[in-house]
């Protein structure tokens, strides 16, 4: 069973940027979808502008792999219009083999000297 | 405020590019999110928003898109699980429409290859082919005189003009002695058709001058089979009948139309030639921005100049001008064509109402688990669009099916193709043929799958609930009526056309030859320039050579003549008759050849009055003439002809010493034409044609041949055939339509009973309870057999009448095609209706049949 969820994480891998970035921003509470793109905003210092169509086009796909889900009720003291989403399990344990493989790839890079070692 | 709603609205237009259900599920988050970011970016500066915009932008050219294709990759893959739940339907669908697609595929790959493709000549949609006519002696299209084509030459204005000599010669160069077609053609020509060398060049007008070195250009099959493609070819010196031509260039096959291996220039002495002797063929090349009707009004203003100008020659001729499209494609063939692609597009529509019906009867069934999914909200138009997408799923694999089909069979299929029938040989699964049958997958699936998707969303939700298991609706179960009942009419219209083209082939069969052509073997020979000069050394030769082909073992007669029957070509001529006669001064057209003595003995032509030509060296024979009869009629009605003399233009006057039955010469659906025969001790072509008659035909041309040797070893004979092939190949068309349109309309017959069965059998097994409740009141099995039998038979019925409506319709195509049948024969239709009739009493009795077996008992605890 276990050898099955580590078949299905692999699949997934490398996680499409915009999937990265949403995981990153429920990492730490459940948001809506403009909090989400604020987030990423300011966590890029503003590099990174998700538009409503990627957003929301990332949103249905990671739904339907299971890596993030709808809350049934919004969370604590949030506007009652807007749906929110949360991470599941599996979108963190996706989250986490992927910053993995990002840091084993910058590993390789600073061992080949191709970007300088951290002083 | 209303800078906001603007901007919103702007963007509810953009997010209209994305599908319906991706709108459903996220347009109210999506336009919160852009109100959101507007409002921020907006404080940003005018930069931010700009940028927004063009991501929106990029979104909806982009983003969109790929959502449309997610949705139609999850139908698709619903489509396919729900096939694969349901083989016994998936298969029986692609099987029917394999057949379709494929039946239809194929036929249109001829239809391409002959009747649609582009003539691959530069300049196609400017050639003309030119004719002479007589409509006083009635013929519609006749050769060309050599110095009338001069005339033209130096008048015509709107077009350049260029004709041509054909024959065959014997060459000789660096190999042995080879027969091969020759041309003498105006040097214009490959210019006009932009002929494209593959090697050298090909003519100059100089070459055409007389007293002009002798030139020749060769055809690339040619040059590969007889000079090994040597590029070296140029300059090669090559001897035609004695005299030395030098080869100048090598010409591409495909790039002339003309399929002649030799080509020399056409070097025209106007002192030897006579304006009343027709023997040139000609084709024109408007001029750019010249129309068809220009052209011709200029030349038959020419003609008629001509008329005036050379009365004694040219009084009654005119022009005939086709394009040379229609000369090389001609409209009786591309109409019979057509008329087969229309009966096998018939099958395809049958095809498709089958599937149609099967899918309608699938839905029926699914009713329940749709209004499940509609009540627990899946849109109606996903629904819709599943269903389309089924449809199209199974369109494409019965397609792919069906090229496949198509693929293998069309190199079997040329293979019956009729050695007439022009430009068979390129006949392939082309690609636009493959887009033909792409476009025909499409519009099937979708013609199939509208019906079915409109039932199985059009109902009410709450009825189909509520019905259950059983819940077919009364409009579902209307269509597929009407789709059985459009079957058997199409099927009917297939079958009445294919029996009629039966009777007709059969008519051609039966027809009176009048002449015996079993046992007969053909070949054509030419003698050198030193013998066929002078006349009574060419007779003397052939004289020998008849006798010893005769005296051989195995051989019953041999004969000579200027052209076989069936044997391609035809010559004739305007005769008028001296003294009295039916036809008075008036000129009368009749066909000619020449002929030796045993010709009539050979070809078992049956003597009438009168005797045959003389076997000695044929002095006697001067002057006569043998007629057949009808030219014999035509002019003297039941008087006796022998003695009678009649006037052939220049050639002087005949009399006639015998009479002679009557032959179909050209083809078996023309009735003979006024024939005369004319002694070979008198008159003979460069090349003739050797018949012999012998029991056992196979050792005919080793017998020929070896004669010919004995006599002169350089000497070929070509175009050895056996008489019967020739004859039959004058049918090949006719059969062709007939064996294609038969198989079609069995094709359509057992696809519309298995329609008619289908909507029978779909009907008990809907009604099995209301069939166990009649049982139980009392009603006996035949009454409940007469119940679906009737509903059977009137199904059929309204079909048989739309039929035998479609057949009178369609009779004005179909009547182009028949020999010695109308079109509205009503034996015909009666014998066609009563057949399908029959396959559908056949197809109404089984599901009939088992509504009888329906135990009551069961039926009614089945609720």
């Amino acid at each position: 069973m276990a050898r099955d969820l580590d078949k299905e994480i692999d699949a997934l891998l490398p996680l499409a940027p915009a999937f990265f970035h949403i995981l990153i921003a429920l990492g730490d509470k459940d948001r809506h979808g403009y909090s989400i793109m604020q987030d990423v905003a300011e966590r890029t210092g503003g590099q990174v502008r998700m538009s409503p169509g990627t957003l929301y086009g990332s949103i249905k796909r990671m739904l339907a792999d299971g890596l993030i889900e709808e809350l049934t009720s919004g969370a604590a003291g949030a506007d009652e219009r807007r749906r929110f989403y949360k991470t599941t399990k599996f979108g963190r344990r996706v989250a986490a083999a992927e910053a993995d493989r990002l840091s084993a790839l910058l590993t390789q890079a600073r061992e080949s000297g191709l970007v300088p070692r951290r002083s | 405020m209303a800078r906001t709603t603007m901007a919103e609205r702007l963007y509810r237009l953009l997010l209209r590019c994305y599908p319906g259900e991706f709108r459903d599920d996220y347009e109210r988050e999506m336009l919160l999110a852009f109100r959101d970011r507007l409002s921020d970016d907006r404080k940003v500066g005018m930069a931010a928003v700009l940028r927004l915009w063009w991501q929106l932008l990029v979104d909806s050219i982009v983003r969109a898109p790929g959502e449309h294709l997610d949705v139609l990759r999850q139908d698709v893959r619903y489509a396919l699980r729900s096939l694969r739940r349901a083989p016994v339907f998936a298969v029986t669908a692609i099987a029917t429409l394999a057949l379709g697609v494929g039946a239809n595929t194929a036929i249109f790959s001829v239809v391409h290859a002959v009747a649609l493709r582009p003539l691959p000549y530069a300049n196609a949609d400017r050639l003309v082919r030119i004719w002479e006519r007589n409509d006083g002696l009635n013929v519609e299209s006749f050769a060309v005189s050599v110095p009338n084509y001069v005339s033209w030459r130096e008048r015509l204005r709107t077009m350049e003009v260029a004709a041509w000599l054909g024959g065959s010669v014997t060459l000789r160069s660096t190999g042995d002695p080879i027969r091969v077609r020759s041309v003498n053609i105006g040097t214009a020509y490959f210019g006009m058709v932009g002929a494209k060398p593959v090697v050298g060049r090909t003519f100059l007008a100089s070459d055409e001058a007389p007293g002009a070195e002798r030139v020749a250009v060769i055809r690339d099959s040619l040059w590969r089979s007889y000079f090994g493609s040597d590029p070296r070819v140029v300059g090669t010196p090559v001897t035609i009948a004695g005299q030395t031509h030098t080869i100048v260039g090598v010409i591409l096959s495909s790039s002339v139309p003309l399929e002649a291996e030799f080509y020399m220039p056409l070097q025209i002495d106007l002192a030897r030639q006579d304006r009343s002797n027709h023997i040139a063929s000609a084709i024109g090349l408007l001029k750019p921005g010249v129309s068809f009707e220009q052209g011709k009004q200029e030349i038959e203003a020419i003609a008629r100049q001509l008329e005036t100008e050379f009365p004694a020659s040219n009084k009654g001729w005119g022009i005939t001008m086709q394009t040379v499209y229609d000369a090389i494609v001609p409209v009786e063939t591309r109409r019979a064509l057509f008329v087969i692609l229309g009966a096998v597009g018939c099958v395809l529509l049958i095809a498709c109402a089958n599937v149609a019906n099967l899918m309608l009867a699938r839905a029926a069934a699914r009713k329940r688990e749709i209004a499940l999914r509609m009540a627990i909200g899946a849109a109606r138009r996903r629904l819709v669009r599943q269903v389309l997408t089924e449809g199209l799923v199974l369109a494409l694999l019965g397609g792919g099916v069906g090229i496949l089909i198509a693929y293998w069979s069309v190199p079997l299929m040329k293979q019956w193709l009729p050695s007439s029938l022009p430009r068979a040989e390129d006949v392939a699964v082309s690609a636009p043929v493959l887009l033909f049958s792409l476009a025909v997958c499409l519009l099937t699936g979708l013609a199939f799958a509208v019906l079915p998707a409109l039932a199985s969303s059009g109902s009410g939700l709450i009825d189909s609930l509520k019905e259950g298991a059983r819940g077919s609706s009364a409009g579902g179960t209307r269509s597929r009526q009407v789709l059985a009942a459009a079957q058997v009419a199409l099927a009917t219209i297939l079958l009445v056309g294919a029996a009629l083209l039966v009777q007709s082939v059969r008519h051609l069969q039966r027809v009176e030859l009048g002449f015996d052509p079993a046992n007969i073997t053909t070949a054509m020979m030419g003698l050198g320039a030193d013998r066929s000069g002078k006349p009574g050394a060419a007779w003397d030769f052939y004289q020998q050579l008849l006798s010893r082909i005769a005296s051989s073992p195995g051989i019953e007669a041999a004969a000579l003549s200027s052209g076989a029957p069936f044997g391609g070509g035809n010559t004739g001529m305007p005769i008028n008759a001296v003294g009295d006669a039916l036809i008075g001064s008036n000129s009368l057209q009749t066909d000619w050849r020449m002929v030796s003595p045993d010709y009539f003995r050979a070809m078992r032509i049956p003597l009438l009055r009168g005797r045959y030509f003389s076997a000695s060296n044929g002095s006697e024979d001067k002057g006569k003439l043998i007629v057949a009869a009808e030219m014999a009629k035509r002019i003297w009605g039941d008087a006796d002809p022998i003695g009678r003399q009649i006037k052939a233009g220049p050639n002087g006057v005949f009399t006639i010493v015998g009479v002679v039955g009557n032959v179909r010469n050209l083809d078996l659906s023309l009735s003979p034409a006024p024939t005369m025969y004319l002694p070979t001790s008198q008159y003979l072509w460069p090349n003739m044609t050797v018949i012999v008659r012998a029991p056992e035909g196979a050792q005919a041309p080793a017998v020929m041949r070896s004669a010919l040797r004995g006599l002169d070893p350089q000497l070929a004979l070509f175009n050895v055939r056996q008489m019967e092939e020739l004859v039959v190949q004058s049918a090949a068309q006719p059969r062709l339509n007939a064996s294609l349109v038969g198989m079609f309309a069995a094709l359509a017959a057992l696809l519309s009973a298995v329609g008619i069965y289908g909507v029978l059998a779909y009907l008990v097994s809907q009604r099995t309870q209301e069939i166990g409740i009649r049982m139980a009141l009392g009603a006996g099995r035949p009454a409940v057999l007469r119940l679906f039998l009737a509903r059977g038979m009137w199904l059929a019925g309204c079909g048989l009448l739309a039929g035998i409506a479609g057949s009178l319709g369609a009779a004005r195509w179909v009547g182009s095609m028949l020999f010695e049948i109308r079109a509205r024969d009503p034996w015909t239709i009666a014998a066609s209706v009563a057949a399908v009739a029959a396959v559908a009493v056949i197809a109404s009795y089984i599901p009939a049949r088992r509504a009888t077996r329906v135990n009551p008992l069961a039926a009614l605890r089945a609720e």
